[in-house]
């Protein structure tokens, strides 16, 4: 067994950790964007009040707990090299990238109520978290496509 | 090469309790040595010393002539298994297995291979991907046993191995221990203290009463000739009978019983006329006619052989009998001595030829 052979054999017996990991990060990155959203440098505090506290609001909490679920949820899915997570991973990317156009750029859009160096932060944040998840799923995909290819090999050359 | 040599170890603990007195041994390359013996008289804490898990209070151990007496246990290149295995219970079987060279940070691709040989070999292959709690005793011994082999050591030392398995996995595994030595031909030391394992598996047998070494040698030696009473009695199951007899112008007079000496025989004991000595005989040295009347307790049919237990002349004394009998209580049967041992009364070691002993 050469050494690419072996280096796609050890995948039987261990976790695909790199993909998990990098899942994890996005969540991490994602609770940033999420405690640094709210800290508004308006001096009128009436008037944030009025941008941030409608339903939107409470839709934006519940979907960064729905986030955290499916994506802990994935990270524990592409662990063990099963494909599907990844598709699931590249469509909570897509939601990633979707809400820079929901909270930063409408609150950015309104003037005071964000300073510029905030705005950058909260969209790097979001960006990040979209490429832990595609590059999890880009990862989980090649790695799970070489296991399974593989283990086909092995139980062909079985029989 | 793995040649191990310890010379003169002693064992003395803070408290000054002395555990090991003036141990020694040279272990051959390839050989599997037994340490067997009762609880508490000293093997575990011998086996020990030479993993580096305990200090050598005197002596030296040496391993293919350099001298590690000091040196720490990570480096002696010796893997020790337990007799409670001590896997990790979150890691995979794989995992485990793999643990120690994962430490060591060798090349992931290396570690692959060592794993999958040492699985190969102990037959886990398919259970690689499991936990240890999906495994029987008898698989995680061998998982145990695959984490040492995978190290490559100099020197394998086991611990009681067997002690947490029943009788039927036991005797599954003991023939799993002696193909893996056969496979790897690396040096072996094996502590236990069921003298049925020391027999089957040993190359050599040291036989450990109260920290001294009370005989070495090959299972047939300790068998045919024991060196003292404490290993005629410690080695063959059931153990030896014991009788105190009179030697009497070429016959030994017990309680209620005389035996007629050979020639040679009585050449052996011609320094102990008319003194006393201890007798020893062997259950399966006692067969069926003769002189001597057994009074029967107990009859246990094992099948092949039959133990009989009872009382010649008022000594106790067990027989194993060929074939299947139905002795009941209160019987009387014609038994007859084999090949006997004589021992010294006062030192308990061996008459040999000429009144020597041991």
């Amino acid at each position: 067994m050469d050494d690419q052979n072996i280096r796609v054999d050890r995948m039987r017996f261990s976790k695909n950790t790199q993909s998990s990991r990098l899942a994890l990060l996005a969540i991490v990155l994602n609770v940033l964007f999420f405690i640094s959203i709210y800290k508004y440098v308006c001096k009128d505090a009436s008037r944030s009040d009025e941008f941030y506290y409608t339903a939107l609001m409470g839709a934006s909490i519940l979907y960064n707990l729905v986030f955290m679920l499916a994506t802990f949820l994935s990270s524990e899915g592409v662990k063990n090299y099963k494909p599907n997570f990844s598709y699931i991973m590249f469509g909570l990317a897509a939601i990633q990238i979707a809400r820079i156009f929901i909270y930063p750029v409408s609150a950015h859009a309104q003037s005071g109520l964000m300073s510029d160096g905030q705005f950058i932060r909260l969209i790097v944040y979001l960006v990040l978290s979209a490429l832990c998840l595609v590059g999890a799923a880009l990862i989980n995909l090649a790695k799970s496509r070489a296991l399974a290819a593989h283990t086909a090999s092995l139980e062909a050359g079985k029989a | 090469m793995a040649e191990l040599s310890l010379k003169h170890i002693d064992k003395i603990y803070d408290n000054n309790v002395q555990a090991v007195f003036d141990f020694n041994l040279d272990v051959k390359d390839g050989e599997l040595i037994v340490l067997v013996g009762p609880s508490g008289c000293g093997k575990s804490t011998t086996l020990r010393m030479v993993a580096g898990l305990e200090d050598i209070s005197k002596g030296t151990l040496t391993l293919d002539g350099r001298d590690i007496t000091q040196t720490p246990a990570k480096d002696r290149d010796m893997a020790m298994v337990f007799q409670n295995y001590a896997l990790y219970g979150h890691m995979t079987i794989y995992e485990n297995m793999a643990f120690s060279l994962t430490l060591r940070k060798e090349d992931p691709n290396v570690i692959h291979k060592k794993v999958l040989a040492a699985a190969e070999i102990l037959d886990l292959t398919t259970q690689l991907n499991k936990k240890p709690s999906q495994l029987s005793g008898g698989q995680r011994q061998r998982v145990a046993m695959g984490r040492s082999i995978v190290r490559s050591p100099k020197v394998f030392l086991f611990d009681e191995p067997l002690s947490n398995l029943d009788a039927k996995l036991r005797s599954a595994t003991r023939r799993e221990i002696i193909l893996l030595h056969k496979r790897l031909n690396a040096t072996m030391l094996y502590v236990t203290h069921d003298q049925t394992e020391a027999l089957t598996l040993a190359d050599r047998i040291v036989c450990m009463s109260m920290g001294h070494v009370q005989q070495i040698g090959t299972p047939l030696e300790l068998y045919l000739n024991p060196n003292n009473i404490f290993v005629a009695s410690f080695i063959g199951l059931p153990p030896m009978n014991i009788f105190d007899v009179a030697v009497k112008d070429g016959t030994l007079v017990g309680k209620g019983f005389t035996v007629p000496l050979t020639p040679e025989q009585k050449a052996t004991l011609a320094p102990y006329n008319n003194k006393e000595i201890s007798l020893g005989v062997r259950p399966e040295d006692i067969s069926e006619g003769g002189d001597m009347v057994m009074d029967v307790t107990t009859n246990e049919n094992l099948g092949m052989n039959t133990l009989v237990h009872g009382h010649l002349a008022g000594n106790r004394i067990t027989a194993k009998l060929k074939g299947w009998t139905n002795y009941r209580d209160g019987d009387q049967v014609k038994i007859a001595f084999g090949r006997m041992h004589f021992f010294d009364k006062e030192t308990t070691q061996a008459i040999r030829k000429d009144g020597n002993v041991k």
